[in-house]
């Protein structure tokens, strides 16, 4: 067998492997920068959906992606994939559905971001299922599986717009129906601060993510040809790298201090941006991109709470914002040499033609994401009977109420005595 | 109902009654709740029923109280000191400590949550006992006694004998004079201040909860002026305890007229911002000024009062680190 059939096969599956490391990383995410009386909701359903998601793609969504007699929205065949090798592939076609397959679970991961510490386990479990067949596939067939976009010339590397942006206008859709958890805004305009309960797990999730990363930027040239991949991964790491440091700058700035949860955003959006544009352009340009998005994140955080919009993870500001502009930024970047898909971008003699096709990419899956999903949730609230907990399920955490135990059950069980004690003394006192 | 006869309850219904009155008239709010607290401590001596005071004693305030510098609502903050060192006064000022923080807090003043009340056996001392614990404080140099003495030096007369607090507080002063590290070690509880102005020179507001886009006088605004003036007071052997006077006693000192310029005029100012904020029926909101709504002029004003703040405090503790 072909040597490089069986490297590009091997290299391929390290990097999916760590795609898949990455959930590890959203379950430290969003379990960090939420409350403690919902982290076990959020660490289960978080692997529950990843097993979901799976089942999804590989029952429909690889078909609608990548299968043949395809229409306007996707692919028709190809469905309960059975491991069948494409031939004269580049690499096993198995590799390929379990590298494809952890992309669709990140995607959907980023977009329940937006139902954090609110949503019923019932809603996780339909919207998994939906988006794995209405949005998701669409968009990545566009894109990846040969669609109008794919032969428009759209660069989008390993998924700024198919991955990030899909999963953030879906997150965005949830948050804006699903309304700001109790507490966050008072009724005079102001907000308040939901404080994660653990800052650590938040920056080793960024560490996991940023890791994980390597496997979806460089792991995306799906081939060893040319060690290319380490090119892709350099770009990747200085692109986080200036983005933390943009972030962290600018919060200093601002803020008067060098604001954490800030900080650890612009390593993600860094990363984000640089997803759709890590092949395609020069070193010095990935510094540019990634520093962009790191203020990008710490000023669309701000905008999002002025417009009374509760992100409790920061799925839209690190994944929506980041991701747009890391798929405008090759209509800018992309150069002649690298440019192997469309054309060069503005900076290197393309003139605005790139950045044409970028925006309407952007701007076609951004609505087609945010429309859909909000559709999707709109239907399910009517039929569901409301996709929120109740208010007293809320404010005693998803824990208790969804699963019945406590993620940290020492914590959560003495703070539940002294409700009770504080209930009974008010009542005896009333 | 007033039957004439001084009770907490008639005491409570008086402050209620009048309080209002000195809404623009820092001066006069502060004198009325010096009345209040005597009045408190004739009930509690009457309370007690042991007869009057066994010897001379005085009755301090310290805090915001004790700079003459208090708002309409604020925790009691006093203390002690009796000339006799014996086992009869101890018993009868820790009773009627105890007595005045019950009444204090009966009347309106919440107990002071870090214990600074004459209940407290340590800020109720006998004046022997008093010199002991100030020298065992100085020498100990712990980040809590360093506090303590920072308290004390804001102690003002209240009841009983003027003499006390003066001569105690020169015990610092020589104790300060013989040991110089001393003074840089008070720099140690001070260091800290909110920050207030941002590397371009703009406010920085609350970022979130109920007082979202304004900025916190007292922390931000107050602390920088009182810590770093009081440090220089120390120095200086100045025994008045409010701000305002140890400024006027400080700029008589050629050496400070550079470090204290606009200082007067902006705590003045501060003063007066702070009191705009009272509602009569509201004392919650006491130390927020919102900065959003505010005219161009008067936030150029606090922002000028802020950096003044910021300033003064920098180059006291400069000049302190430099001068011991």
């Amino acid at each position: 067998m072909d040597a490089t059939y069986l490297m590009n096969s091997l290299w391929t599956m390290v990097a999916a492997v760590l795609v898949i490391l990455m959930i590890g990383g959203f379950i430290l995410l969003e379990a960090g920068s939420t409350r403690m009386k919902n982290a076990g909701h959020v660490a289960g359903k978080t692997i529950f959906t990843f097993g979901l998601a799976s089942l999804v793609f590989w029952a429909l969504g690889y078909g609608l992606i990548f299968g043949g007699n395809a229409n306007f929205f996707t692919g028709m065949t190809d469905f309960l994939y059975s491991g069948d090798q494409v031939k004269d592939a580049g690499l096993a076609t198995t590799v390929f559905f379990v590298f494809q397959l952890a992309f669709a679970a990140i995607s959907i991961t980023i977009a329940l971001g937006g139902f954090a510490e609110r949503a019923k386990f019932s809603a996780y479990v339909v919207f998994t299922i939906l988006f794995g067949i209405l949005v998701y596939p669409v968009i990545a067939h566009w894109i990846w599986g040969g669609g109008w976009l794919a032969e428009h010339g759209k660069q989008d590397f390993a998924g700024s717009t198919v991955v990030h942006l899909t999963g953030a206008m879906a997150a965005l859709a949830a948050t804006i129906v699903l309304k700001p958890r109790i507490g966050k805004f008072n009724k005079d305009g102001s907000s308040n601060n939901i404080a994660g309960h653990n800052q650590v797990y938040t920056a080793l999730a960024v560490l996991l993510l940023w890791v994980g990363w390597f496997g979806f930027n460089a792991g995306s040239t799906v081939s060893v040809e040319d060690g290319f991949f380490g090119f892709v991964a350099l770009n990747t790491n200085l692109a986080a790298a200036a983005g933390a440091v943009a972030a962290t700058l600018i919060s200093w700035i601002v803020l008067g201090k060098p604001d954490i949860p800030t900080l650890l955003n612009g390593a993600l959006a860094g990363l984000v941006a640089i997803t759709a544009s890590c092949a395609f352009v020069d070193v010095w340009a990935s510094v540019v991109i990634g520093f962009i998005a790191g203020i990008l994140t710490f000023y669309s955080a701000r905008f999002l709470e002025s417009r009374k919009i509760d992100d409790p993870i920061f799925a839209v500001s690190v994944h929506g914002i980041p991701g747009m502009w890391g798929t405008l930024s090759t209509g800018f970047f992309a150069t002649k040499e690298l440019a192997t898909v469309g054309k060069p971008g503005l900076f290197y003699g393309g003139g605005l033609h790139q950045l044409g096709v970028q925006f309407t990419g952007v701007l076609v899956s951004g609505l087609y994401a945010f429309i859909i999903s909000f559709l999707i949730l709109w239907v399910m609230k009517k039929v569901m009977g409301g996709i929120r907990v109740t208010e007293e399920e809320e404010i005693m955490g998803l824990d208790i109420s969804e699963h019945g135990s406590y993620g940290y059950p020492e914590q959560m069980v003495t703070q539940q005595k002294d409700t009770n004690v504080t209930a009974s003394k008010t009542h005896v006192s009333s | 109902m007033n039957t004439g006869v001084l009770t907490y309850e008639s005491i409570k219904e008086w402050k209620e009654q009048n309080i209002s009155t000195f809404k623009n008239d820092l001066i006069g709010l502060n004198s009325f709740h010096d009345q209040i607290m005597r009045k408190v401590l004739k009930v509690a001596i009457e309370k007690l029923n042991k007869g009057e005071p066994p010897c001379d004693f005085s009755w301090f305030v310290t805090g915001s109280g004790g700079r003459f510098e208090q708002g309409f609502i604020s925790d009691q903050d006093h203390g002690m000191i009796y000339m006799e060192d014996s086992e009869e006064c101890h018993l009868y000022f820790k009773a009627l400590g105890e007595e005045l923080a019950d009444g204090l807090a009966f009347v309106g003043y919440p107990y002071c949550k870090g214990y600074i009340m004459s209940s407290n056996p340590l800020w109720c001392k006998s004046f022997q006992g008093w010199k002991e614990q100030l020298l065992a404080w100085m020498e100990s140099e712990s980040w809590g006694a360093i506090r303590y003495l920072q308290i004390f030096y804001d102690a003002r007369v209240i009841e009983g004998e003027e003499p006390y607090i003066k001569q105690l507080k020169t015990v610092i002063y020589d104790y300060q004079l013989e040991h110089p590290k001393l003074l840089k070690r008070f720099l140690a509880n001070i260091m800290h201040i909110k920050n207030i102005i941002g590397p371009l020179g703009q406010i920085l507001v609350e970022r979130y909860g109920t007082y979202q886009g304004c900025i916190d006088l007292k922390y931000s605004a107050f602390v920088p002026y009182v810590n770093a003036i009081r440090i220089l007071a120390i120095k200086e052997g100045i025994y008045e305890t409010s701000t305002l006077a140890r400024i006027s006693q400080l700029t008589q000192q050629k050496e400070y007229g550079q470090l204290l310029q606009n200082c007067e005029q902006n705590f003045e100012l501060l003063l007066k911002y702070r009191l705009s904020l009272y509602k009569v029926n509201d004392y919650s909101d006491t130390h927020y000024l919102r900065i959003a709504g505010l005219e161009k002029e008067k936030k150029k004003q606090i922002k000028q009062i802020l950096k003044t703040g910021v300033r003064i405090h920098d180059e006291v503790i400069e000049l302190i680190e430099k001068g011991c």
